[in-house]
């Protein structure tokens, strides 16, 4: 029999309530805020809210010549901001015809694909950290110091790069960066052995890895899932093989694939592709040639020629794109940049659906999003 | 044959002859460029996601006299991308490609937010970037800084 | 006490020589916010990493929550969408707390301040009230440590057991 009270009380019909996660959390991808509707553990509808980041990255772009552009391109996404660099200066040489010295290509490689450890090893430290061990995210970050070191002595940045310019590098290298670099690749393929005793064959990093998170094909291609994640579900797609841009064409590596798409695939693929960057650059520091480093003269005015490009390349999130368009003036028409992190949080609408709360964070770290390149 | 031979077949016929210009020397990083009308649109973009290809990106030009969207899509072979270009006036709105290809539900948004081009039956238009409460376009060439204002024949005449 | 009026934010009761062992050990002791917005973050996260240990401080303990952190670290730039959220954590915080602006971008703006620009607020001084600025873009981790240290002389008002530490700063010779 039902007392006066609960005569009035309403009763609880819904058992789904909305859950904040973000935009402010320890999980350090950035501002990132997911409206999540929670039936008890199991996620509902993931809707992620993005925009706190949002600088006006495109609207810069129209505003500022091309050459004053380039602090902005490493700061979309800091974490391969040499990469983003290099396919800027890479866009705009193709646009408007620059020619650059062979030693330059060479040095521009080596230095894009230090760039990808260290995001990789970024990566790999904050995604165990956000599991909950602590350990790997030390060691990770004290390889990372290295590389640090290595790009802070040519270019002068640790973390936001302007080295790569029109026509080059702004400044050459000596005998000590390929010294120290051929050191370092010999101390990080020994710390192999640590990360695999430590993490991946880590009986709990398996559990909360494996079958986590499965993106399959045809979400990939409905969403515009590409990189690592894309790799992780078998499909070779790599724009340093697909379209090869400076002179990857010239070098012999892999593209590591895995088979099922989830989580644990995910972590494999980018470990082996910090592998198949240190054969790069062993190749690449091999065969260096000399020579000028920097065809400073054709870049005194930097005016493409009306019309329109757009220039793919891989950053370590996946496949990045700038899309400029030019009136014939240095200032570009539009400058739009296709970033990686855009389908890959996007997907996760439909990934996160019927995953657990804990899952998700594992399922988030994963797909390794940058989120101030989203908001551009 | 290659998926993007079969597709430049499909637009050409779909579209016209004269609506696809191909280049094979990947000048501009796309190997063929189609303009299709607004009514062709979501025609087109079924064509594309049955051949298997898959949203790249999607974005707009502002000029003068007309607004233009971009959208450039790929798939998972070697040089493969190809652009597809509407041209709306201010003002117009251009039906929804959320069905056909789910990554354009938030491509957009962003493009609405900026540009200000409706798209009709879209699920859900609401701010992707900017505030909830914005009501201003950010990359229209009448808001804020703006370096050159342009007509369409300017560049691409 | 008497009719003394209490401004906001300062202790209500007051111990004369334990307010200064109170500043070392708050000073000594710094739990800092995870604030990080864009880039800075990841030197923040350096610097309280292996190599730039800031755990030697006594600050490497970033809490989450505001409620127990009683130092935000705004690193990155602050858009127009999040500055209600700083507001709403700073004033989650509980009091005595401090704050330091780490990068350009929460200094002034940065790189993204420039005539015509409609997303971003330029500087953390607009919605908090700043105790440290370090500059650069992003600054190095032994600037963001050289920042804590001023904060612990700030908080200490400048009375500290190390002398050489005042002495070197002061551009002393060692």
């Amino acid at each position: 029999m039902r007392s006066m009270a609960d005569q009035f009380r309403e009763p609880i019909v819904e058992r789904v309530y909305t859950l904040n996660l973000g935009p402010q959390h320890p999980s350090t991808h950035g501002v990132l805020r997911v409206l999540l509707d929670l039936d008890g553990e199991f996620i509902v509808k993931a809707d992620p809210v993005i925009g706190y980041g949002h600088r006006g990255h495109e609207k810069m772009g129209e505003n500022r010549t091309y050459k004053q552009f380039l602090p902005n391109a490493s700061r979309m996404d800091y974490l391969s901001g040499l990469l983003y660099n290099h396919g800027f200066v890479l866009a705009v040489e193709k646009f408007a015809g620059i020619e650059v010295p062979e030693r330059a290509k060479y040095i521009r490689t080596v230095c894009a694909e230090l760039n990808r450890i260290s995001s990789h090893l970024l990566w790999f430290g904050t995604y165990v950290m956000d599991l909950g061990g602590f350990t790997p995210f030390l060691y990770a970050f004290d390889d990372r110091e290295h590389i640090l070191d290595i790009l802070d002595r040519v270019s002068g940045s640790r973390l936001t790069y302007s080295y790569c310019r029109f026509g080059g590098v702004c400044q050459d290298v000596d005998a000590q960066f390929v010294d120290t670099t051929r050191s370092f690749l010999k101390r990080f393929r020994s710390r192999y052995h640590d990360y695999d005793n430590l993490v991946t064959k880590n009986v709990i990093f398996i559990h909360r890895t494996r079958g986590v998170g499965v993106i399959t094909v045809d979400q990939a291609r409905q969403f515009g899932v590409t990189g690592p994640n894309l790799r992780a579900c078998g499909i070779p797609y790599d724009m340093r093989k697909i379209e090869p841009y400076e002179i990857y064409d010239r070098f012999d590596f892999e593209i590591p694939i895995g088979t099922k798409g989830d989580a644990l695939d995910r972590y494999r693929v980018r470990l082996e592709e910090m592998e198949q960057s240190c054969r790069i650059i062993e190749q690449a520091l091999d065969r260096m040639p000399g020579g000028p480093f920097w065809n400073e003269a054709a870049t005194f005015k930097v005016r493409p020629p009306k019309g329109e490009i757009y220039f793919g390349f891989e950053s370590a999130r996946g496949q990045t794109g700038y899309y400029l368009v030019s009136d014939g003036t240095p200032y570009p028409y539009r400058c739009h940049i296709r970033v990686p992190s855009y389908g890959n949080l996007h997907v996760l609408t439909e990934v996160l659906r019927g995953t657990m709360m804990a899952d998700a964070i594992s399922i988030l770290g994963s797909i390794d999003v940058v989120i101030p390149e989203i908001d551009r | 044959m290659a998926n993007k031979d079969v597709m430049i077949e499909k637009l050409r016929s779909m579209l016209g002859d004269d609506a696809v210009c191909v280049d094979d020397k990947y000048g501009a990083g796309v190997v063929s460029a189609a303009t299709a009308p607004a009514a062709k649109l979501v025609e087109a973009l079924g064509v594309f996601k049955d051949t298997g290809f898959y949203l790249e990106t999607m974005t707009a030009l502002d000029f003068q006299d007309t607004q233009e969207i971009v959208y450039h899509l790929n798939c998972f072979e070697p040089m493969s991308r190809m652009s597809l270009r509407v041209l709306v006036g201010h003002g117009v709105s251009v039906p929804t490609a959320s069905g056909v290809f789910t990554a354009a539900d938030w491509l957009e948004r962003e493009v609405r937010e900026f540009y200000g081009i409706q798209f009709e039956g879209h699920p859900d238009p609401r701010n992707l970037l900017l505030p909830e409460d914005a009501d201003y376009h950010p990359l229209k060439k009448d808001f804020g800084k703006v370096h050159a204002y342009r007509t369409r024949d300017e560049i691409y005449g | 006490m008497g009719n003394q009026k209490i401004e906001p934010g300062e202790p209500v009761i007051r111990f004369a020589l334990l307010d200064d062992i109170l500043n070392l050990a708050r000073a000594n002791s710094l739990w800092p916010m995870t604030f990080g917005l864009a880039c800075c973050a990841i030197e923040m996260m350096a610097a309280g990493a292996s190599r730039f240990d800031l755990d030697r401080f006594g600050a490497g303990v970033f809490r989450p929550s505001p409620r127990q952190s009683d130092l935000m670290i705004v690193a990155g730039t602050i858009s127009k969408k999040m500055g209600p959220a700083i507001q709403m954590l700073w004033d989650q915080m509980p009091n005595p707390k401090w704050c330091i602006a780490m990068g350009n971008c929460a200094i002034s703006g940065g790189p993204f301040e420039y005539d015509g620009q409609y997303a971003i607020i330029p500087g953390a001084d607009l919605l908090v009230p700043v105790d440290i600025y370090i500059p650069g873009c992003p600054p190095r981790p032994e600037g963001l440590i050289q920042g804590f240290l001023a904060l612990e002389d700030k908080i200490t008002k400048g009375e500290d057991r190390n002398i050489l530490r005042r002495f070197h700063r002061k551009g002393g010779k060692s």
